[in-house]
């Protein structure tokens, strides 16, 4: 149960010319699970490092409960890592390398045997205590690193892209154990990824980093619902971005005029919304008539590029709502009010 | 043409060389050591060699001396290897100049190093001056015999200096083929520096060290011309002995010389076997 | 890395200073009579400088240079050989898998864990039958029992990482087998061949008895010239011949440098024996 707070984190590696990580600054609230999500290369898993004591930051400060941890020796801080490849001890046994922690702090050999079988149990494993690591599948191998470092009860546990090495199928299975682990046993949880559905999948709430700089953090709905500006809605596959002026009312645009939802900044901007909230058919408000001028069909849905006057929209609908509707007709579309924003 | 045939046509003249020349070298000092050579006329195989060298004592105590140099500059050189390769690993000033030296020592010949040592370490050599400089001891005799020596102490120096370089590189590249990770992982797990070592990183570079300490055995037990330049003569190095018997006027020590050479050739056989078979599967599973 | 405690730091640096100086140590003393003209216990350093020994040991009637091009002859010989030998070998053993093959690389790899000395007399009896002993071509023959299984290591690590689907592709392009080797194989194997053709060469140029025992010292390599000269007590002129026998090997580490300390294939193939 820590809270962690990172304060104005920075990291620049010698020689380079821009820092990799540049004042990044988060308070994770304790028993949280939170995702780092970036591109490859953004800082997050310098971030990560730097909390685990495996890395120096340049400046800035990490504190779990208030006190700075920046000078404590890793294997004091109370941080564990589960990396990407799991990097279990390849010459040690299942169990042997979950109790390799509690071996480390000498802990009795009686209790150790104990608690490895409770562990094992957990992580739904309770026979493969002798085997060795290579004789596991990844979604084995993954459980024992997770049991392995959650037996030492660590303040903060950190994974390093704990889904995207994992099948389809498993990863549902993977994303149930970890949350429901987490949150049995409230240690405060932080991972990294690049996938951002992996990152709305399993986390309570995202930080989105790009180039190294803080863009958004928020529960992973308001990434598609109020994204904090035109990369960041992109990150998340959002299309739609119409120049013209909003007076908090009403945006103007090539569009025509369309209600703003409350909230929405005034002044000049972008109107955006997502490819999936265009509706088809007419409504009280915000109807707009658009000439289609691309169809792909994808299987599950199907991609529609309309264009009203000299600005393009994509929406993305169910097949079956448009089925008969050809290239070149016109059509009437709605932009509910509720999934319009504005950015700067 | 055929897999099979290719591999064959493919081999073929490394495996000339190989049975021809060593196995049949192997074989023919074989037959010799049994006084068996019919190309000469002797018909009738018999143990007086073995029978002469394994009641010699001059036998036992060469071949306890050899043995005790090689052990002795193995352990020595895997132990200061590991050290010197986890040096090497990170960056540092001066890691640059300890590449090259290392590779650098890798070309020079034993021979070039072994007279070296013995320009150091011999009672009128450079470090018995220095004694003399710092006043620690009056005339040559008095600095004590590195060379020439009982515990063959010039000898284990000269191995030492090559095989650290040998070993380190061998060790030093899979290290880096591990990576710093595993050590990562145990320290974040509640494991010291020496812990992460100890418990994570030793256990797998162990199979790298022990094929090259193998290596470093072998050649340290059968070499020839560093304890002919280093050692005492009396008990010398099992080679040297065995090479004085082969050119002995007494044709009737040949035999004797091609049994020693069967013993050093039996000692390595049993040290691959060994190592193929406890060390290699215990930890390969 | 974080930053590591003084104690460990200070000790590292050290020890690093001390293995400079430690790898260094044995050639410096070498080096000094070789520029000395007597040098007498208890003086750290010579009293007299002379190039003596150097235009000795150079000139016609000491050997060395005869010796010298001698050593280079035989060494290369059998580095080519073992090229010859080698690289067929070290693509079956790279890229095939078949029965008896760890019989196979056991057999190639036995000569470097059975001491020289242990072989040398029984080849020294066989090539005594076939006239090969005090003979060159004897000692060249002899030294590829040590330089083979380098080079079959070498190549063998090379050819694992070879795809021959280049081949293949070059093949149903219309090359020839000969075309395809020279165009396609020979570039992706020639940094092998370097590595392997350097330890060849080191091997063969540092063998001291099976010259000594196949070549009856008549054939009289550097090494054995070194020998007797160290032997001898002539320490200055010892040191002189010393310094001309590493040239070589320094040379050919400065000529290879970037292809030994990237190989990690190559020199790591040790580590997998």
């Amino acid at each position: 149960m820590t809270h962690v707070s990172i304060k104005a984190l920075s990291k620049t590696y010698p020689g380079a010319s821009k820092p990799s990580l540049d004042q990044l600054s988060l308070e994770i609230p304790s028993g949280e699970l939170t995702a780092l999500l970036g591109p490859s290369g953004c800082g997050k898993t310098t971030t990560m490092k730097m909390i685990a004591g495996l890395l120096e930051p340049t400046s800035g400060d990490v504190t779990f409960d208030g006190r700075s941890i920046l000078h404590e020796k890793p294997e004091h801080r109370g941080v564990v890592m589960v990396f990407q490849n799991y990097l279990l001890f390849p010459y040690m046994s299942v169990a042997d390398n979950i109790a390799f922690g509690l071996k480390m702090r000498k802990v009795p050999r009686v209790e150790i045997d104990a608690r490895v079988a409770d562990m094992l149990a957990l992580v739904k494993l309770p026979d493969l205590g002798t085997r060795r690591p290579a004789d596991l599948s990844g979604g084995q191998q993954q459980r024992v690193a997770l049991a392995r470092a959650l037996i030492v009860r660590p303040k903060v546990l950190l994974l390093d892209e704990p889904l995207s090495n994992l099948d389809a199928h498993l990863r549902f299975e993977m994303r149930d154990l970890i949350r429901g682990l987490q949150k049995d046993l409230g240690i405060t949880t932080i991972f990294v990824t690049h996938d951002q559905e992996e990152a709305v999948v399993l986390a309570d709430r995202v930080a989105l980093i790009l180039d190294g700089s803080l863009r958004q953090y928020a529960p992973a709905d308001m990434f598609y619902k109020r994204p904090a500006d035109e990369a960041v809605a992109r990150f998340f596959g959002g299309h739609n971005f119409i120049t013209g002026i909003s007076d908090g009312v009403l945006f103007q645009s090539a569009l025509g005029p369309l209600h703003l939802p409350d909230g929405a900044r005034k002044g000049p901007g972008k109107l955006t919304f997502r490819p999936e909230n265009v509706k088809v058919g007419v409504a009280a408000e915000n109807t707009i008539t658009a000439r289609v001028v691309e169809r792909v069909y994808l299987g599950t849905q199907t991609r529609l590029r309309l264009v009203v006057g000299e600005v393009a929209i994509e929406a993305v609908l169910s097949p079956d709502l448009v089925e008969g509707l050809a290239v070149g007709a016109s059509v009437q579309v709605t932009l509910p009010r509720q999934t319009l924003w504005v950015l700067e | 043409m055929t897999d099979r045939m290719r591999i064959v046509l493919l081999l073929a003249p490394a495996m000339l060389v190989i049975t021809v020349l060593f196995f049949g070298g192997l074989a023919v000092g074989l037959m010799r050591s049994f006084n068996y050579m019919p190309v000469i006329g002797l018909t009738e195989p018999n143990f007086d060699a073995y029978v002469a060298v394994f009641t010699s004592r001059e036998f036992y105590q060469s071949f306890l001396l050899t043995f005790h140099i090689a052990f002795t500059s193995t352990v020595i050189s895997s132990v200061l290897a590991i050290w010197a390769a986890l040096l090497l690993r990170r960056q540092f000033l001066g890691k640059a100049v300890i590449n090259f030296l290392f590779q650098l020592n890798l070309t020079v010949p034993h021979l070039v190093g072994a007279i070296g040592i013995l320009y150091l370490f011999s009672q009128s050599g450079s470090f018995a001056r220095l004694a003399y400089e710092w006043q620690l001891i009056a005339k040559p005799g008095d600095f004590p015999a590195l060379v020439f020596d009982p515990y063959a102490i010039g000898i284990i120096l000269q191995y030492v200096w090559k095989e650290i370089p040998f070993i380190g590189v061998i060790v030093l590249a899979n290290m880096q083929a591990i990576g710093t990770d595993y050590e990562a992982v145990g320290r974040s797990l509640g494991a010291n520096r020496w812990q992460a070592f100890r418990y994570v990183l030793l256990p797998m570079i162990f199979p790298g060290v022990l094929s090259a300490s193998v290596m470093v055995f072998a050649f340290t037990f059968g070499a020839y011309e560093i304890p002919a330049i280093l050692g005492q003569n009396f008990p010398a190095a099992l080679p040297v002995l065995a090479y004085r018997k082969y050119t002995d006027v007494d044709l009737a020590a040949r035999p004797e010389a091609m049994a020693m050479a069967m013993v050093i050739a039996v000692l390595s056989a049993v040290m691959i076997f060994l190592y193929l078979r406890y060390w290699r599967r215990s930890i390969r599973r | 890395m974080r930053r590591d405690p003084l104690a460990l730091r200070s000790f590292r640096v050290l020890t690093g200073a001390l293995l400079i100086v430690w790898l260094v140590l044995p050639l410096v003393p070498l080096a000094i009579w070789s520029f000395a003209r007597g040098w007498r216990f208890p003086d750290l350093l010579p009293q007299e400088w002379s190039l003596k020994a150097w235009s000795y040991a150079l000139s016609d009637t000491s050997g060395v240079v005869g010796s010298l091009g001698l050593t280079i002859g035989i060494s290369a010989g059998a580095t080519v050989l073992s090229i010859l030998v080698g690289v067929p070998a070290g693509r079956a053993l790279g890229m095939y898998r078949f029965r008896g093959k760890q019989v196979v690389e056991l057999m190639i790899l036995a000569p470097t864990i059975v001491p020289g000395i242990a072989v040398a007399l029984g080849i020294h009896s066989v090539f005594i039958a076939m006239g090969l002993t005090n003979t060159v071509t004897g000692v060249m023959l002899v030294h590829l029992v040590p330089t083979l299984p380098y080079m079959v290591l070498v190549m063998a690590g090379i050819f694992a990482n070879f795809d021959p689907s280049f081949e293949a592709q070059a093949r149903s392009l219309g090359a020839s087998p000969v075309q395809t080797f020279w165009y396609v194989t020979l570039p992706a194997i020639l940094p092998g061949i370097i590595v392997g053709g350097m330890f060849a060469f080191l091997v063969s140029w540092s063998q001291y008895i099976l010259t000594l025992l196949i070549g009856g010292g008549r054939v009289v390599t550097l090494p054995l010239l070194l020998f007797n000269f160290a032997t001898s007590g002539r320490n200055d002129i010892t040191g002189a011949i010393g310094m001309i026998y590493i040239l070589p090997g320094i040379l050919i580490l400065l000529l290879t440098a970037r292809h030994l300390s990237g190989q990690s294939g190559a020199v790591g193939g040790f580590g997998r024996l």
